[in-house]
């Protein structure tokens, strides 16, 4: 797109280019680079860029001596789960609004995708004594039921664009031969969606496994804890220096959205962008 | 995108079993959304009208004494400023360095495809995780911000950036900035995907050069792009709350503290329930006006 061939905007691309780059990436390397210092090169004025005598003892400590393995798999369950419950939902949700008529239909979408600009923090104040008078409160039933907050609206309107595109003929071809709608549900449409099942899914489970806020009000309970607020009660306070492991917990707990990231990225960057771009 | 009516299933020809099962499918996420998304919403904005607080635990209808009592205390000035510098700032530095990411991105280079994909990382890492990785990198002794200037001779002494109300607002904004840069340009680039070469060939033909590409047939194609983005953009800047709390907890002396955080603060600490909605209120109308022109371009397209 851009003509390179001149020295002068071979120069401009290449320091913008470097600029951005260096912006995007340099926090990561030096997550990763702190994470393996031993505490006397952390507590430096004048850091060396990579560690001298590199050590793994920050994260034998993260594994060991704190907290880190509960809080992961309090977010693996929670997160994990919360996902799988808003997916189910919006794939209900979106197949209806995608390939069925009645009255109300249309609003009621609009209403549901509207709800992608109520404040999160707003909710909680209702949200709140509601899990409480349900006994939810502190559980992990509770901040799962919670967590489809975050991506029932925006993963309604992901699917209801994959749905849409499914012809109809294929659905009424199904339904001549005699097959019932939950059939044609799960049989015909679902296969057909899978990068729309799995942007959504992963959608959500990126959201609920980075939440603090959801966490941090609605569980109280040390044991239950997740990933967000654990981290970040761990290493408030007076243990806040401890600069070499917050980078190993943080490496640690970043992993697993990663490497569920890494292995659908294709998918899902198509299906996030693809209500973005004009077609 | 698509419009609402189109292609949607004709009603005439409709068999009642069928509409029947539409409307059986939607009746889990549709309670499931009343009770946990659309109710407590409601009855959020209706708290706003009464007095609610550990003194007074059963709630009692006070008209607008809880906004009259926001703009006696006068701390919500200052929020609802913090919240749109935060929101301006965040949004305009992600949009222009989005953009400019995706434009690299989209010229042929050696190790382009494994540089997209990790350039996503920023936005995947949890919100706490980036919240420590700038505390880190701006800290007051140990940072090597100001190592890195006091090896450049810019300063003397090193600067407790987080300690300041400009600098943990810059901390903040840098923060939120490098967390979005990614998704913004994976939007830019999927646009840029869908931009005809043969345009770009034609404007070449006429003698243009790469800054007159760059503004009279990238940036025009990509119009519909930047819109979404830019309101998409402003509405998750105007929702964070985890990044900033972990980061500064709105301090120093509420310096970034913002609509969200104080919404919590007021509910969670200060257990003044009606209080926290008025502010939940003010913090809706800021948000309206951005997310009705994001419905609208949803719903108009196409």
């Amino acid at each position: 797109m851009l003509d390179l061939a001149s020295r002068r905007a071979q120069f401009v691309f290449g320091s913008i280019a470097t600029a951005i780059g260096f912006f995007l990436f340099f926090p990561l390397f030096w997550m990763i680079s702190t994470s393996f210092k031993p505490e006397a090169e952390v507590f430096r004025r004048i850091p060396s860029p990579l560690p001298i005598a590199p050590t793994i003892q920050n994260y034998v400590g993260a594994l060991t001596r704190s907290e880190l393995p509960i809080y992961l798999q309090n977010s693996l369950v929670t997160a994990g789960l919360g996902a799988l419950l808003t997916t189910v939902l919006a794939v209900c949700a979106a197949y209806s609004f995608a390939k069925f008529a009645y009255r109300g239909r249309t609003a009621l979408m609009l209403l549901m995708i509207s709800a992608q600009m109520f404040p999160f923090a707003v909710l909680l104040i209702t949200l709140y004594p509601l899990m409480d008078a349900a006994g939810l409160l502190n559980t992990r039933i509770g901040l799962i039921i919670s967590y489809i907050v975050f991506a029932l609206p925006s993963g309604t309107y992901m699917l209801y664009s994959y749905f849409i595109n499914i012809p109809t003929e294929v659905i009424e071809a199904a339904r001549a031969d005699g097959a019932s709608e939950l059939r044609i549900l799960t049989v015909i449409v679902l296969p057909l969606s899978i990068p729309g099942l799995v942007t959504v899914g992963l959608y959500a489970f990126m959201w609920a496994w980075n939440d603090l806020l959801y966490s941090l009000t609605l569980i109280t309970d040390p044991s239950l804890r997740t990933v967000g607020p654990g981290l970040l009660l761990s290493y408030l306070g007076e243990s806040r220096n401890d600069w070499g492991g917050a980078m190993a917990s943080s490496l640690i707990a970043s992993l697993p959205v990663v490497v569920a990231f890494a292995l659908v990225q294709r998918f899902f960057i198509q299906g996030l962008t693809a209500g973005a771009v004009k077609s | 995108m698509l419009p609402l009516s189109a292609r949607a299933p004709q009603v005439g020809g409709l068999k009642r079993a069928e509409a029947r099962f539409g409307i059986a499918l939607v009746a889990l996420p549709l309670a499931a959304f009343t009770a946990v998304i659309l109710y407590p919403f409601v009855d959020a904005l209706r708290l706003s009208l009464y007095r609610y607080t550990l003194m007074t635990p059963q709630p009692v209808f006070d008209g607008l004494r809880n906004f009259e009592r926001l703009a006696e205390d006068g701390e919500i000035g200052p929020i609802w400023v913090n919240t749109v510098v935060f929101v301006v700032a965040t949004t305009a530095a992600t949009f222009v360095l989005g953009l400019a990411w995706a434009i690299i991105l989209n010229q042929p280079f050696r190790g382009r495809t494994i540089i997209r994909s990790a350039s996503l990382l920023p936005w995947v890492l949890p919100s706490t995780v980036t919240a420590f990785i700038w505390a880190w990198i701006l800290n007051a002794q140990y940072g090597v911000l100001n190592a890195a200037l006091l090896v450049a001779g810019l300063i003397d002494e090193p600067i407790a950036w987080l300690a300041t109300p400009e600098g943990a607002m810059s901390g903040v904004v840098l923060a939120k900035t490098w967390l979005s840069v990614p998704l913004f340009s994976a939007f830019f680039l999927a646009g840029l995907q869908a931009l005809p070469l043969e345009q770009v060939e034609a404007a070449r033909i006429d003698g243009a050069t790469n800054g007159q590409v760059i503004r009279h047939v990238v940036l025009p194609h990509l119009r519909t792009t930047m819109v979404v983005t830019l309101v998409l953009g402003a509405m998750g800047n105007l929702q964070q709350f985890d990044v900033i709390y972990a980061m500064t907890g709105g301090g120093p002396v509420r310096a970034t503290t913002v609509l969200s955080l104080e919404v919590r603060r007021q509910a969670f600490e200060n257990w003044n329930i009606g209080l926290a909605s008025a502010v939940g209120v003010i913090w809706f109308l800021t948000i309206a006006g951005p997310a009705y022109i994001y419905l609208r371009s949803l719903f108009r397209q196409g």
